[in-house]
């Protein structure tokens, strides 16, 4: 039995039925990301398990019990928002001892802990700052450690780095896993950044019309989504999506048109020919280049566009089909201007087929 | 199309009953003609101000903008021969989005087929064309913004002015969207200036790069040179995402010989690496204080070869896989490290790994100045 389970919970306000009966199970320091686009109820969810609203149907169990009965405070669950609150006048070292203090522990443990857990975050310089004197970095980080430091059986996370500037959002990315460990923390987080989904789950519930669409790891996620809405929501820029209808060839070989090209799909596409599909072709999957190459679709290089660490184009095939293609950050690319004649080509191994019809993976 | 100039430009607003506020502080660029130039900042830093004094919504307290050869600064906004995309500028509600779209063209005696085919051919570009019947008041916020953006770049305009043209947009249209956009304004040789806070959507877009801070431009340039040679700390800081790596250093020497002490947060010493001996390192002087500066794709996992590396080792914190890039986390005596890399990579957390610091990739700040004193590639010169 997992640690934290949810129960064919349904909620509605008014006619909107925002929850519609779903169910999830997070083992204990686990930690799942609630992803969804806003309004999809991610919120609601949270605060049906924090126990501050009443689900209209289903139940929540923690640690093998319903806590259907059970106030709030006394769940164990402790929930953090985009708004991280510190009292003004206590230094950064009451701040986070605050409720251990509201829970009476002995002296030397707040010590104890607090500097634990101070250390961990990188802020143990600076216990004695004032909120005010505080980074906002630092601030997140004081805010963060209170709300772990008592040991909460179930953490909640409400997207937290929201509205942090880019280092800090950044940086605590890539230490929350570390925190969660080190407190065997099991962790709902939630969020609409699909990076911040990938990077934090250990397996992602993607929540949309009221139920989880999928619940996996990141990996099955991104390489073997349940469908095209799914695999939409991963990846920027989005998944390009082709509709497609294979054929079998002379040669017995798989093929279909795309972008006014005939090109061959692979064993992989053996039990389509004739079914109307959409092809998935993710744009780190598409290679570009000035030099004709085997298999290859004719297109025109019709924009580059940086985008971080990478560097996006847009090519367009004779028939104005558009493809999106994505490569290791290219400035010789991004040097030249106007169209230029070239090649994509794409990764068929990697390339993922969707019913048309449905839209379900095939 | 034309060539834009601002020359000196300074804004101070000077309201009754509240001190003057210095917006813009003696700004000059030149706007190439056909040019995209983007200006960025944080809020407050008088890029707003500066568009607005180019369209002609606020007056120009001192200095001159020009497009072309002619001056404009005492011309109203109706006679610039500008178009616009404004935040906020608002559609008209009763008419429909094609006749919002086409109401410039119409007003000015474009004929009427000749208008339709053009609201076709940017309702097509911005993904517009199902929204065409439609009002104003039941779109989107994003439906909205595409609308008026299709209403500006339809005209014919001198100079296209766009503030925060994108920051509305769906994420999923996001990526076509800028580069369909690019497109079109370089094929109609489009003398477009935009605003936005976001450094992603000005990098993705512009051909340079104005950035500004407390209404001061502290760099203009292409994206590259804002990569490559950040004329400072904040430029270096707001440039890029993930942002470059920052750390405090101190140079100390050890007879002649010179190394540069790496700082985590706390200040004590993380690593050290020794300074090359070579007259470019100059800036580097013994017991300098400096900020050293890393993009964090620059750092190699694993480095292979000699070459001009330095190779620090340290502890894994997390390893992420997002798909197209991986990023890691890794503290090297308590010193923080953002990496990124095209590629999955295999590296438990609190596992020890060797990293290579391109002295190439390295960037030197004056800690006081915040200037840049030495960026790594000059060292690598012949």
């Amino acid at each position: 039995m997992a640690y934290l389970e949810v129960r064919g919970v349904a909620k509605s306000f008014g006619k909107k039925k925002l929850l519609d009966g779903l169910s999830l199970e997070v083992e204990q320091g686990e930690c799942v990301v609630v992803f969804g686009p806003s309004g999809c109820g991610k919120t609601v969810l949270l605060r049906i398990i924090a126990g501050v609203l009443e689900p209209d149907r289903g139940e929540v169990w923690i640690g093998g019990k319903s806590v259907m009965n059970v106030g709030p405070e006394a769940r164990g669950v402790a929930m953090a928002f985009q708004n991280f609150a510190l009292y003004p006048h206590m230094d950064a070292f009451e701040n986070i001892a605050s409720p251990l203090r509201a829970r009476s522990r002995p002296e030397e443990e707040i010590k104890q802990r607090v500097h634990e857990i101070a250390g961990l975050l990188r802020i143990d310089h600076v216990l004695d700052h004032l909120p005010k004197q505080l980074s906002n970095g630092q601030k997140q980080r004081t805010s963060l450690a209170r709300s772990l430091v008592h040991g909460p059986s179930v953490l909640m996370l409400d997207d937290p780095l929201r509205n942090v500037d880019a280092k800090i959002r950044y940086e605590m990315r890539l230490e929350l896993p570390r925190v969660f460990r080190k407190f065997h923390s099991t962790v709902l987080y939630v969020t609409q950044d699909y990076k911040e989904a990938l990077a934090l789950g250990d397996r992602i519930g993607v929540l949309m019309d009221g139920h989880f669409e999928q619940v996996d790891t990141p990996a099955a996620i991104y390489g073997s989504p349940r469908n095209r809405r799914v695999a939409s929501l991963f990846g920027d820029p989005p998944i390009n999506l082709f509709p497609i209808r294979p054929e079998r060839g002379g040669d017995g070989a798989v093929h279909a048109q795309i972008g006014g090209q005939r090109v061959a799909l692979g064993p992989r596409a053996a039990e389509l020919a004739g079914r109307d599909c959409v092809l998935g072709v993710r744009p780190e999957d598409v290679a570009f280049g000035f030099d004709q190459a085997e298999g290859g679709i004719p297109v025109e290089l019709a924009a580059v566009t940086p985008f971080n660490v990478r560097t996006v184009t847009l090519l367009k095939a004779p028939d104005a089909t558009e493809i999106l293609a994505s490569r290791p950050e290219d400035n010789s690319l991004a040097a030249a201007r106007g169209h230029r004649k070239g090649w994509a080509r794409i990764d068929l191994d990697r390339a993922l087929f969707f019913d048309a019809a449905s839209g379900a993976r095939l | 199309m034309a060539s834009l100039t601002l020359d000196h430009v300074t804004k101070i607003f000077d309201q009754k009953g509240r001190p003057p506020t210095l917006a813009v502080k003696d700004f000059s660029i030149r706007v190439e003609d056909g040019e995209i130039i983007g200006l960025v900042g944080s809020s407050g830093c008088g890029k707003t101000s500066t568009l607005r004094m180019i369209a002609g919504f606020e007056s120009i307290t001192e200095g001159t903008i020009r497009i072309g050869e002619r001056t404009i600064n005492k011309l109203k906004a109706s006679e610039r021969n500008v178009a616009m995309a404004f935040e906020g500028y608002a559609l008209y509600p009763p008419l429909r989005v094609s006749d919002n779209i086409a109401f410039s063209l119409l007003r000015n005696k474009v004929p009427k087929a000749r208008a339709d085919a053009k609201v076709k051919m940017v309702a097509e570009l911005l993904e517009i064309t199902d929204l065409l019947g439609l009002y104003p008041p039941t779109l989107s916020g994003g439906q909205q913004q595409r609308v008026s953006l299709a209403r500006a770049l339809i005209r014919s305009a001198d100079v296209f002015l766009l503030d925060e043209p994108m920051s509305q947009l769906e994420p999923h249209l996001r990526a076509k969207l800028r580069a369909r956009i690019k497109d079109y304004l370089i094929q109609n040789k489009m003398t477009s200036v935009f605003v936005t806070h976001d450094q992603t959507e000005a990098m993705a877009l512009a051909d340079r790069i104005a950035v500004m801070d407390e209404g001061v431009l502290q760099q203009f340039g292409s994206p590259v040179d804002l990569k490559e040679r950040p004329s400072n700390l904040f430029v270096a800081g707001f440039i890029g995402e993930p942002p470059m790596n920052l750390l405090k250093a101190q140079v100390t020497a050890e007879g002649r010989a010179r190394r540069l002490v790496v700082q985590n947060e706390q200040g004590s010493q993380a690593f050290s690496f020794g300074v090359p001996d070579r007259a470019e390192a100059a800036p580097l002087k013994s017991g300098r204080r400096l900020y050293v500066g890393i993009r964090p794709h620059k750092i190699v996992v694993a480095p292979s070869g000699n070459g001009a590396v330095e190779r620090v080792t340290g502890t894994v914190v997390s390893s992420q896989w997002l798909g197209d890039q991986s990023y890691l986390g890794v503290e090297i005596g308590d010193a923080f490290l953002i990496l990124v890399a095209d590629r999955s990579i295999r590296a438990a957390h609190d596992s020890q790994i060797t990293l290579g610091l391109p002295y190439g990739a390295l960037h030197f700040f004056d800690s006081d100045s915040g200037e840049a004193v030495l960026h790594g590639s000059d060292l690598l010169g012949a």
